[in-house]
């Protein structure tokens, strides 16, 4: 009889704890969903969002999830197209009603996906949008926050090496797209600020291949820098016709491409003295930076490149900012979100009231040889600036 | 934020302008027979360039020739390539209202264009072999344009004399006068437009192997090419070859001279406001049109 009752007492008491931690697992895990481009023209950069997503799920999850769930990643595939992405967006939060969201892969398809989740009133944190509009909008956006630098700023490491080694003239050309613009506009009024002449400045079409004639005219303003908003064909098509048309400045830098290997698999030793802009490097001295570029390279076969990165810290960021509410609901974690003041192995994070990036650093980098080396920021710089850069034909 | 021209400028795009307007008269001039031939618009043709290009530049990376000894095997290969489309597709709707070839062309470049995605990826490619230039009298003629400018010219001229002097050149633009009385004649008609897409295609992947050591490598290079094709045989006179040669040199010229007094991203838009003057002018182009 005795040993019944302990029996019964063993039992009560199981009881009693399963129906403690039934509220979390009744609860289940939080579904976080997001549309990326898996196919299509942005495939590739989509694909290492996607991973760094993945990434910061299975990290947050064996650390014990958050407000002591476990975490689940719902992932649709926009193909790269803005209009999809509306779609899944809607579908998400409608149909799947995930507890939250996160940003699709660009620019063009966070501006787009961004109406349907203020609709609903979800927050959104937008790792690799980099165009100022979206953020800076009137009415304002409530529930989007900014990751990464803008394309304003890319150019920014550039000017102002050169006005700190009194250089005084500058030619900045662009591609004439959305973020090219940007970045062109960025550099020619922080060119200005810092005293600098802008002596040159011309927009190409997307796809040109030929660059004599506007190199010969950038030739003839004989700028100290070239500044150049591009992509990658076209940075690498300017820079083999600098060579060509034996246009020597001082300094020169371009922006998105300049930093893939592939850019000194095509140019080799042209490469060399060439400045590029980057959002994020694997070297950089940030928290918790090295076990990333090591835990990605081991479950992806490859290493993270800057949209991986971003991905896995715009995860983290939200993680956070849903710790410090503990709470999902939209206008708390919001709070936080504003006011969250953090630093992640992508760097700093800090927004102004329009959810828009005030604290992420890009950094400036120059080929030295087949190596990327950082040379601005000041605290940042792996290296000293080779300047200034040769003429072609005494290298 | 403009600056003074000098003529030494202008004596610098007019050399960029020539150079590239060789490579356009030598693609355009294989738009020109196919449409001369049968009729047939070939909205493939940017993607038989972009294969070429590809050619070379495997070639290159993975046995190290010297990229411009691949142009004979990358024409080669795609004058296979043509004839295989020739024989199984295109053989179809060169009695089909134009409508049709324009279609089955246009199909054929989306399937080329997505085999290729598929086969080599997007990743851009590039065949550094040669770069700078020669200096002369302050005039810098970049080196891998002047030499791909003279294999162009070379091939280009190759072709003409192909087409003037030998028995099958000459059943070519017979086939392309009338085809009715060709095949009178004796010619073998339908042997003709193998040999015809054949050499389109070669001519095609001459540009693009030659195109390979100038810019980056990607599936989509050809759409481009495509355009600037029909552009050229439209302004010289579709179906007319020497037209081709003069429309090409046209448009090198004319896009190099207006990107330097007005913008590059105007060049585009004079090109083609020349194209509008031309056809409204000269309706069957500057040349006249479908004459050997």
């Amino acid at each position: 009889m005795r040993f019944h009752t302990l029996g019964a007492c063993a039992l009560a008491l199981a009881v009693a704890v399963a129906s403690i931690s039934l509220p979390a697992d009744a609860q289940g895990p939080i579904r976080i969903g997001a549309s990326l481009s898996l196919t299509g023209t942005y495939a590739k950069l989509g694909k290492n969002q996607h991973e760094g997503y993945q990434l910061c799920i299975k990290d947050l999850n064996a650390k014990g999830g958050l407000l002591g769930r476990k975490l689940d990643l719902v992932v649709y595939d926009d193909q790269s197209m803005p209009a999809t992405a509306v779609r899944l967006y809607e579908k998400l939060i409608t149909e799947d009603k995930v507890d939250a969201v996160m940003g699709p892969y660009s620019s063009p398809v966070t501006e787009a996906s961004a109406n349907v989740t203020e609709k609903y009133k979800k927050v959104m944190v937008a790792p690799l949008a980099a165009t100022t509009s979206i953020f800076k909008k009137t009415p304002r956006r409530q529930y989007i926050f900014m990751v990464i630098s803008p394309a304003e700023v890319y150019l920014e490491g550039l000017v102002d090496m050169a006005a700190r080694r009194g250089l005084k003239t500058v030619a900045v050309v662009n591609e004439d797209t959305l973020f090219s613009k940007a970045a062109a506009a960025g550099a020619v009024e922080l060119a200005k600020k810092k005293g600098m002449q802008v002596v040159y400045t011309e927009a190409y079409p997307k796809g040109n291949t030929d660059f004599s004639a506007l190199l010969t005219k950038v030739k003839a303003a004989n700028p100290d820098v070239i500044a150049a908003a591009t992509y990658f064909d076209d940075a690498v098509a300017l820079t083999r016709q600098m060579k060509e048309l034996n246009v020597n400045p001082k300094m020169y830098g371009v922006t998105v491409g300049g930093d893939l290997p592939e850019f000194y698999d095509t140019l080799k030793q042209n490469a060399e003295y060439i400045y590029g802009a980057t959002q994020w490097e694997h070297t950089l001295p940030y928290p918790g930076n090295k076990e990333f570029f090591e835990a990605y390279k081991k479950d992806f076969n490859h290493e993270p490149s800057y949209h991986s990165a971003a991905g896995y810290a715009g995860c983290l960021i939200y993680a956070e900012a849903v710790k410090r509410a503990g709470s999902l609901e939209a206008d708390r974690v919001r709070e936080q979100l504003l006011k969250l003041e953090m630093k992640t192995m992508f760097g700093e994070y800090k927004v102004d009231q329009d959810g828009f990036q005030i604290a992420h650093k890009m950094v400036t980098f120059q080929w030295h040889g087949d190596k990327k080396v950082t040379v601005w920021p000041d605290e940042l710089a792996q290296g000293k600036a080779r300047f200034p850069t040769p003429a072609w034909n005494q290298r | 934020m403009t600056v003074a021209i000098t003529p030494e400028m202008i004596g610098q795009v007019v050399i960029s302008g020539v150079l590239s307007g060789a490579l356009y008269a030598m693609v355009a001039l294989g738009l020109a027979l196919i449409f001369g031939v049968m009729r047939v618009i070939n909205i493939a043709h940017g993607s038989l360039l972009m294969l070429g290009a590809y050619v070379t530049y495997f070639l290159y990376s993975q046995t190290g020739m010297n990229p411009f000894l691949t142009v004979p095997i990358a024409m080669a290969a795609l004058f296979v390539v043509g004839v295989v489309l020739q024989r199984t597709l295109v053989f179809r709707v060169v009695d089909a209202p134009e409508l049709s070839s324009l279609l089955l062309t246009f199909g054929i470049s989306i399937a080329l264009v997505n085999l290729a995605q598929n086969a080599f990826t997007s990743d851009l490619r590039a065949v550094e072999y040669i770069t700078g230039s020669w200096l002369v009298g302050g005039l810098a003629l970049s080196k891998p344009r002047v030499i791909a400018f003279a294999f162009a010219a070379a091939v280009t001229a190759l072709a003409f004399l192909f087409l003037k002097s030998t028995r099958l050149g000459k059943a070519i633009r017979a086939t392309s006068q009338s085809r009715e009385v060709a095949m009178v004649c004796g010619v073998n008609v339908a042997r003709i437009h193998l040999l015809t897409f054949g050499l389109a295609s070669a001519l095609a992947a001459g540009g693009g192997a030659l195109l390979a050591v100038i810019v980056a490598i990607q599936p989509e290079m050809g759409g481009v090419w495509t355009f600037k094709s029909f552009l050229v045989i439209v302004l010289g006179g579709a179906g007319n070859y020497p037209g081709a040669l003069l429309g090409g040199l046209l448009l090198g010229l004319v896009e190099q001279l207006a990107s330097l007094f007005l913008t590059t991203q105007l060049s585009e838009v004079v090109a083609y406001v020349l194209l509008v003057l031309v056809l409204l002018v000269r309706p069957a182009g500057l040349l006249g049109g479908r004459q050997t």
